[in-house]
């Protein structure tokens, strides 16, 4: 239970996807203009990312591992992903209406994203277990989360300021993006002191 | 010789099976998927959102087009919600749904606030950042009136239609230009944009504040004062006080005028504004306009 903690943790606030590894950059700009959109956007990326490491998990140790195709991961993960986005989409239309309304656009635009990928090739790369892999993509969903939800609480802090119009749009997004990432920075040896 | 022809096909095809297996596989699953939690779509909703102006106001009461299109697929007879298309759009849709068209009444969006610089004071000098909602949260602003207009024109950045400009350090609304979808009455932190329904002679008590009287005259000029005298004068009952401040319900204002008449402070003010005139000042298409 332990190392799942510690890898749960580590994954939201030391190795955090989107200010540590810089995956996912773009939702990360796109949706974080108010907290409403950006907490649908998580909310998506989390169930994809954890159903996606439980999909994958198993196509990886049992098929690609044992015939040393591990060439092919990158392309049959995206194409598992792209397909389970996909019956999510539809599951939910019928299902759950109001929760298919909730994420809205968001869930399609999940399908290319590079920080659901990430997860999943990490898990490979850390020969993580099935379990592990599950808390890792929890981890880093709720990673993803926190910085979208610390990032729309920038911008709209940002949007009232008086900016110079050349840093207008864009070049202050990016900048404060910067900032807030290196204040992640502060989190680096958190995990082995939390847990010795 | 040919174990090594064997190897090499073997190292092709395997892949290539084990591939294109994985991807018909999910191919079926999708499916089948789709085919167990199909979702009757209406082929009407297509028809609806390309007569809808697209414009994502959410001015109807619906989170945008697609909501309203829904609601109207599903049997909301009224085609008459969508203030930016207005009659003509009104009128497409009836005909496509085969409903009766509805009676539209316009609307307009409408500055409650006609405090300008010449009514109002400066409590102090503002320098901060040049925006409403900026100078609203520093002491509500530098205007001797904290519920009057700022003048910063975050309603003017904020219509999509060019409707909303500054004169005199308030916003008019362009009664020609607007489209009533509401996104000035989002923006303004002030709370003193109304969609209105778009009578052009329309009485409205042109003031939101709600200090007591005395407070209302040592800081503006034309405020309501909340005397009471124009719901007295009203014959309709249209007129109710809000507290101090006295509030004209516009389904039961029949636009006599009774009400402008008695009002001491002239808060009470008819006609809707056209747009700047030649000489750069708001032209207004009632009978008085705003008294100096």
């Amino acid at each position: 239970m332990r190392e799942m903690l510690i890898i749960l943790f580590s994954a939201i606030l030391v190795d955090n996807f989107v200010l540590s590894r810089f995956l996912g950059i773009c939702p990360f700009l796109g949706v974080s203009k108010n907290v409403k959109t950006a907490m649908g956007m998580s909310m998506a990326v989390i169930i994809v990312m954890v159903i996606a490491s439980a999909l994958t998990w198993p196509v990886q140790a049992y098929l690609l591992s044992p015939l040393n195709l591990g060439y092919l991961q990158t392309g049959v993960f995206i194409v598992i992903i792209a397909a389970l986005v996909q019956i999510i989409e539809t599951f939910l239309k019928k299902a759950i209406p109001s929760l298919y309304k909730a994420l809205g656009i968001y869930l399609p635009l999940i399908t290319t994203n590079c920080a659901v990928l990430g997860v999943t090739i990490l898990n490979v790369d850390q020969n993580y277990t099935f379990f592990e892999s599950v808390f890792n993509a929890a981890g880093a969903g709720l990673g993803f989360m926190l910085a979208l939800f610390l990032f729309s609480g920038v911008r709209s802090k940002v949007d009232r300021a008086d900016i110079p119009k050349f840093m207008k749009g864009l070049p202050i997004t990016l900048v404060s993006a910067g900032l807030v990432s290196i204040s992640f920075f502060g989190f680096k040896g958190l995990i082995e002191k939390l847990f010795s | 010789m040919l174990l090594v022809a064997l190897f090499a096909i073997s190292s092709i095809t395997i892949p290539i099976l084990i591939a294109s297996s994985i991807a018909l596989f999910l191919g079926i699953i999708i499916v089948i998927v789709t085919k167990i939690f199909a979702v009757p779509v209406d082929e009407r909703l297509e028809g609806i959102k390309a007569i809808l102006p697209g414009a994502n106001c959410g001015a109807c009461g619906f989170s945008g087009c697609e909501g309203y299109a829904q609601s109207m697929a599903d049997g909301d007879p009224n085609t008459g919600k969508c203030p930016v298309g207005g009659t003509e759009v009104a009128e497409e849709l009836s005909l496509f749904l085969g409903v009766a068209t509805p009676v539209f009444i316009p609307k307009v969006a409408h500055v409650h606030c006609q405090g300008t610089v010449d009514h109002t004071n400066k409590r102090f000098d503002y320098r901060g950042t040049l925006g409403c909602a900026a100078a609203h949260s520093l002491f509500s602003g530098p205007n001797s009136c904290s519920y009057g207009c700022l003048g910063f024109g975050d309603c003017e950045v904020a219509c999509p239609y060019g409707a909303i400009y500054m004169a005199n350090g308030i916003a008019h609304v362009d009664s020609d230009k607007c489209t009533a979808c509401g996104l000035c009455v989002i923006t303004c932190p002030k709370k003193l944009i109304e969609v209105i329904p778009k009578h052009l002679n329309a009485y409205t008590v042109k003031c939101k504040n709600k200090w007591p009287g005395a407070q209302t005259r040592k800081n503006c000029s034309v405020g309501c004062i909340g005397c009471q005298k124009c719901v007295k004068a009203c014959e309709f009952g249209a007129i109710t006080m809000d507290g101090p401040l006295a509030v004209i319900n516009q389904s039961k204002c029949t636009q006599c005028g009774a009400c402008e008449l008695v009002c001491p402070t002239h808060a009470i003010a008819n006609g809707l504004m056209l747009g700047l005139d030649k000489q750069g000042t708001p032209s207004h298409t009632g009978i008085v306009s705003i008294s100096q």
